[in-house]
């Protein structure tokens, strides 16, 4: 003990000595970025909560004091249950298609192959484009004159199609030629959903690839010793071990989609008929443009705790499933 | 792999890849098309017609470069485009420089309330822009930073940072124990325990944050557009509604070649760094 | 053939025809990005001089993208330099797209601090508290010019303070286009509503519909509430309360969304709920449409862009007659608020006092979109206004006087007979009339159905801004 004693360099002294000690040096570390959050979110969140419980108008950020008012008016209005209810559909629908395709992609992107790197390329296209340009892009996709969708349709053949089916399975009751895709409001839903998935599923790929390489060989080994393949592999294997990695691919999924703000306001307004507004556009709507201050921000906030349960949930019963 | 499998594989991939990089496509063709070609609802949009609606073969004097010479001559996309970079470089280095101790810590030293912690901070990524600009507004002008890129550069680590760390916690936890103990032993403080074993090591992990946090900065437009408001200041993501959408007009050659451009150098730089960026991802998510 | 949009734009720009709405474009990005205040922005001698002159102010102003650019030119590298110079004061002028004004403007307020002069698309009155009253400098304009057109002052004057809270600048009237082969070609007229309805069906019949927006966008906005007061479902009566479930009100709002059903499912197509501000002007201009409502940034696009086939079949025509009147909205009514915590304030007021006295230039250079606000402005009143527009050498010939009578007769702010109150402006901003009547036309909705929730929302909304006494 001596021996070691002598050999180890002598301890340091002062704050040296104290940034040793886990109790200080973690604080320490953790510090800066604590105190930058609380200053530069903090501080406004708190104005932005204060700001909900008040009638503040215009961009003044003072009010009268009117307690839960705006959290209880903004319920009884039908296009605040609307948008809340679309901001639910949205996130639910474009992660299915998200996950869905991302599974299956990724499962032969892993393999080599001629030409991977370009596809790898393409794939990665949409997520590295800057939201609002791509969803300008997809403006003029769905164009209610021009739209190239509409004209690729056309010459297929396949537009009256495309509306019979949808009118007969009454997604889209009276619907024309050329399909309105911004301008019927279950066509604007099914417009936002897919530009939403479009963006997200490179990063979902990424992801699920990510998740594929860390499944030790051993594992793969196992299943063949064990003689599991095809659908028992898929089920007993590579769903569970993908589990957790498929679930944060799907939170933040959820996150970008049930906060996004600008693929909605671009492409649809929140029309037709206010029918595509989500909690983001419709809260900017009445806060800012109606300026009804006041209720934006309790529009705003009603989004949070929802995400907050979801990130919640989400990230512990990944780790659950993770350590089992 | 066999014939068969090789066969499946471009089977299933090629129509994932024709479909999500058709608006690029599609935009490519658009950006060289003449006004009255592009005005005519009939003329197909993937070639480039005459008056008549005929596609020739020399098809090149039936499109135009002008539109796109355009958005770099006369307007401010390439100061725009400069101003991104600028800011996000900037807030990609706040970021690594709060983060990176932050996530450390969480994972290493703060024993159990750790991975609360790390998740709160997670939640204040939640947090919509469209809630907070405006009581930003007021901090920013109080601190003298309206219209300036500088404003951004503060505002942006804001929602970064809680990504980061949150990341970076989780990346930590997969590197061994046994590489700082012996640094320990070997009679280096913690600090620089962190500094020159710790920080080498993690650089998938460093390269996830980089890719995440220039991506968030890129995207990000409700401050870009509000703090900022004169044109030669402003990022893409607010310069471009902006100046290429007048109200009633819409310039779509130039907003199709806005698009296209910064999005295939991005595209590349991913692509390239996507088997480390794996590498991070993998060690950082879930562990 | 050179015209007066030639003669707009700069001269030392060749301008072939060809490349009339490249240039005309360029213009706009130039201006955008002059806009931007940074002398480095100004490629010719400008603030370049002021740099070395002692100053007595500053003045800074935020405004739109004009839907003409070459205003927008004139205005930034002309008018500000020369008042700049004769007031020994630095001009800087900023322009942003209009669907940003209210979130710049509601930044300023929370930043108190930003521009001095900050000019809206539409009466801002829910900033009204953090603007100054400028009842004296409108008084000294009314002084000179007369009383200012009573679509400005319905939508500036707040009956409660009794004060003026921004100072109207420019309206633009919304005159009807309309092909006229079109028209003759079925036989229709455009002449009362019930005259619409016949031509719907025909005009779709041939291929070319007709172009009534239900989106939620400005001209729809404009269209519907026009709509509104010709068949009587007034939103608003003369004291700013809500009326539109009661009596009259209910029955003439309930016509109305019979007829806009009707005319869509018998004449119009889908595309009408998909619009943004641009797009009835882009299927206009593309030959699809046969009739739009909107401003003449129509027919100066049409014009601009060389395409004569389609400009000279264009004509213009006030807003169809309804069973209680003829009355169409403002389009766009130009008010400049005062920040109260603009730092420049006297300046701003010069500014505005002079910019008024001197409208007619900035008539002319709009190519007529900027009416004055104060009709005076432009000595001889409409009389003059009409001969100007007359001369306008566009074809049809005089095709731009029916601006002068629509101007004169047939416009009036939203919220007519009543103010434009925060109460119009947050149901405007928020679309809940082009709601109102997508619903009844797309069939998910009664007449009657759809007018009881609207009430009921505009009651909720009347309540809300009664509270903070603002109406």
């Amino acid at each position: 003990m001596e021996a070691h004693a002598a050999q180890a360099k002598p301890r340091p002294r002062g704050w040296r000595h104290a940034l040793e000690s886990r109790r200080v040096l973690a604080p320490a570390l953790i510090a800066p970025a604590v105190v930058f959050i609380a200053l530069v979110v903090g501080v406004p969140l708190g104005w932005a909560i204060y700001l909900s419980l008040t009638d503040a108008i215009g961009g003044s950020l003072t009010g009268d004091w009117v307690g839960f008012h705006n959290f209880t008016s903004a319920w009884e209005d039908d296009n605040f249950r609307r948008a809340l209810r679309n901001t639910l559909i949205f996130t639910f629908a474009s992660q299915v298609l998200v996950v869905t395709g991302a599974a299956i992609l990724s499962a032969f992107l892993v393999r080599d192959f001629r030409g991977k790197w370009i596809v790898r390329f393409l794939v990665i296209l949409p997520w590295a484009a800057p939201v609002v340009l791509s969803t300008i892009a997809w403006l003029w996709i769905f164009d209610s004159l021009y739209s190239v969708a509409n004209w690729t349709l056309a010459k297929l053949h396949l537009d009256n199609a495309l509306v019979w089916v949808l009118d007969t399975v009454g997604l889209e009751e009276g619907a024309q030629v050329p399909l309105q895709w911004l301008g019927r409001p279950n066509m604007a839903l099914v417009a936002v959903t897919i530009v939403h998935a479009w963006r997200i599923l490179p990063f979902a790929v990424v992801i699920f690839i990510a998740g594929r390489a860390s499944i030790p060989n051993e594992v793969e080994d196992a299943a063949k010793i064990d003689g599991a393949t095809g659908i028992k592999k898929l089920l007993h294997v590579d769903i569970p071990l993908q589990a957790p990695i498929a679930l944060v691919a799907v939170l933040f999924g959820i996150v970008f989609t049930a906060g996004d703000f600008a693929v909605v306001y671009i492409l649809t307004r929140g029309g037709p008929f206010n029918a595509s507004h989500v909690l983001p556009t419709w809260a900017y709507a009445i806060g800012i443009d109606g300026g009804a201050l006041g209720e934006g921000a309790a529009i705003s906030l009603y989004l949070f705790p929802l995400l907050v349960a979801v990130s919640v949930a989400m990230l512990f019963f990944a780790r659950r499933v993770q350590v089992s | 792999m066999t014939k068969r499998q090789t066969f499946f594989t471009y089977l299933v991939v090629g129509p994932f890849a024709i479909v999500l990089a058709f608006p690029f496509y599609f935009a490519l063709v658009t950006m060289f098309k003449t006004d009255l070609d592009l005005a005519n609802a009939q003329h197909s949009p993937f070639l480039y017609n005459d008056l008549e609606g005929n596609f020739h073969w020399d098809f090149w004097n039936y499109a135009t470069t002008g539109e796109v010479t355009f958005l770099f001559t006369d307007t401010n996309f390439p100061t725009w485009i400069v101003n991104t970079v600028l800011v996000a470089a900037a807030v990609v280095g706040i970021t690594l420089l709060l983060a990176l101790p932050a996530g450390y810590a969480l994972a290493r030293l703060a024993g159990g309330w750790g991975q609360s912690a790390g998740v709160a901070i997670f939640l204040v990524y939640l947090l919509p822009p469209t809630l907070l600009f405006l009581p930003l507004s007021r901090l920013i002008t109080n601190l003298d930073l309206k219209d300036s890129l500088w404003s951004l550069i503060l505002v942006y680590p804001s929602f970064t940072i809680p990504f980061a760390t949150w990341l970076l916690m989780g990346f930590f936890k997969t590197i061994p124990h046994e590489l700082e103990e012996a640094a320990l032993v070997d009679g280096c403080s913690r600090l620089s325990a962190l500094v020159r074993i710790i920080f080498p090591v993690s650089l998938p992990g460093i390269l996830t944050v980089v890719i995440f946090a220039f991506s968030l900065c890129v995207n990000e437009f409700i401050y870009a557009f509000t703090f900022v408001s004169s044109s030669e200041q402003r990022t893409i993501s607010a310069g471009i509604p902006n100046d290429l959408i007048r109200g009633d007009v819409f310039y779509w050659q130039s907003l199709m070649a806005a698009t296209v451009i910064p999005a295939i150098p991005l595209a590349l730089l991913y692509n390239a760094f996507l088997d480390r960026f794996i590498k991070g991802f993998t060690g950082g998510a879930f562990r | 053939m050179t015209d007066t949009a030639d003669e707009l734009v700069s001269p030392s720009s060749a301008l072939t025809r060809e490349d009339l709405l490249k240039r005309g474009a360029a213009a706009a990005f130039a201006v955008g990005m002059f806009g931007g205040l940074s002398e480095k922005a100004f490629g010719f001698a400008g603030p370049h001089r002021y740099t070395h002159r002692q100053l007595a102010g500053e003045l800074r102003i935020m405004t739109w993208a004009h839907f003409v650019p070459a205003y927008d030119q004139w205005l930034d590298n002309v008018y500000v330099k020369q008042w700049g110079e004769q007031n020994d004061v630095d001009v800087k002028v900023d322009h942003i797209n209009n669907a940003f004004l209210y979130s710049t403007g509601a930044s300023q307020v929370a930043a108190q601090s930003g521009h001095d002069l900050f000019w809206f698309i539409s009466p801002p009155s829910t900033f009204q508290r953090q603007a100054i009253p400028v009842t004296d400098i409108v008084q000294e304009v009314s002084r000179k010019l007369g009383r200012m057109a009573k679509v400005a002052r319905k939508s500036t004057y707040n009956p409660r303070t009794k004060q003026f809270y921004g100072f109207p600048d420019d309206y633009a009237p919304d005159p009807v286009h309309y092909r006229k082969s079109f028209i003759e070609e079925v036989g229709g007229s455009l002449r009362t509503w019930e005259d619409v309805r016949r031509a719907a069906p025909k005009l779709k019949a041939i291929g070319h519909p007709m172009g009534l927006g239900m989106s939620n966008e400005i001209d729809s906005n404009m269209l519907l509430t026009s709509l509104l007061y010709c068949y009587g479902g007034f939103i608003q009566n003369e004291e700013n309360k809500i009326v539109i479930g009661q009596g009259k009100n209910r029955t003439g709002a309930i016509e109305a969304l019979q007829l806009m059903r009707d005319i869509f499912r018998n004449g119009m197509t889908d595309e009408v709920f998909a619009w943004t501000a641009a797009s009835n002007n882009q299927a206009f201009v593309a030959g699809r449409l046969s009739v739009a409502l909107n401003a003449i940034s129509i027919t100066r696009t049409a014009e601009n862009s060389g395409n004569t086939a389609l400009s000279d079949d264009t004509w213009l025509a006030s807003i169809p007659r309804g069973p209680v009147m003829r009355m169409g909205n403002e389009h766009v009514m130009g008010v400049y608020l005062i920040w109260k915590f603009a730092q420049n304030k006297e300046n701003a007021k010069k500014f505005l006092v002079d910019t008024m006295l001197g409208y007619r230039e900035h008539f002319i250079r709009s190519q007529y979109y900027n009416f004055p606000a104060w009709t005076g402005a432009i000595q001889g009143g409409f009389k003059t206004i009409r001969q100007m527009t007359a001369q306008d050498t566009h074809k049809p010939k005089g095709k731009y006087t029916i601006l002068t009578t629509i101007a004169e007769k047939y416009t009036t702010n939203p919220g007519f007979p009543g103010n434009t109150t925060p109460v119009m402006d947050e149901i405007f901003n928020t679309y809940l009339i082009p709601q109102m009547f997508a619903e009844v036309a797309q069939g998910k909705s009664t007449p009657a159905e759809a007018v009881r929730a609207f009430d009921r929302k505009a009651q909720a909304i009347y309540r809300k801004w009664r509270n903070r006494g603002l109406v």
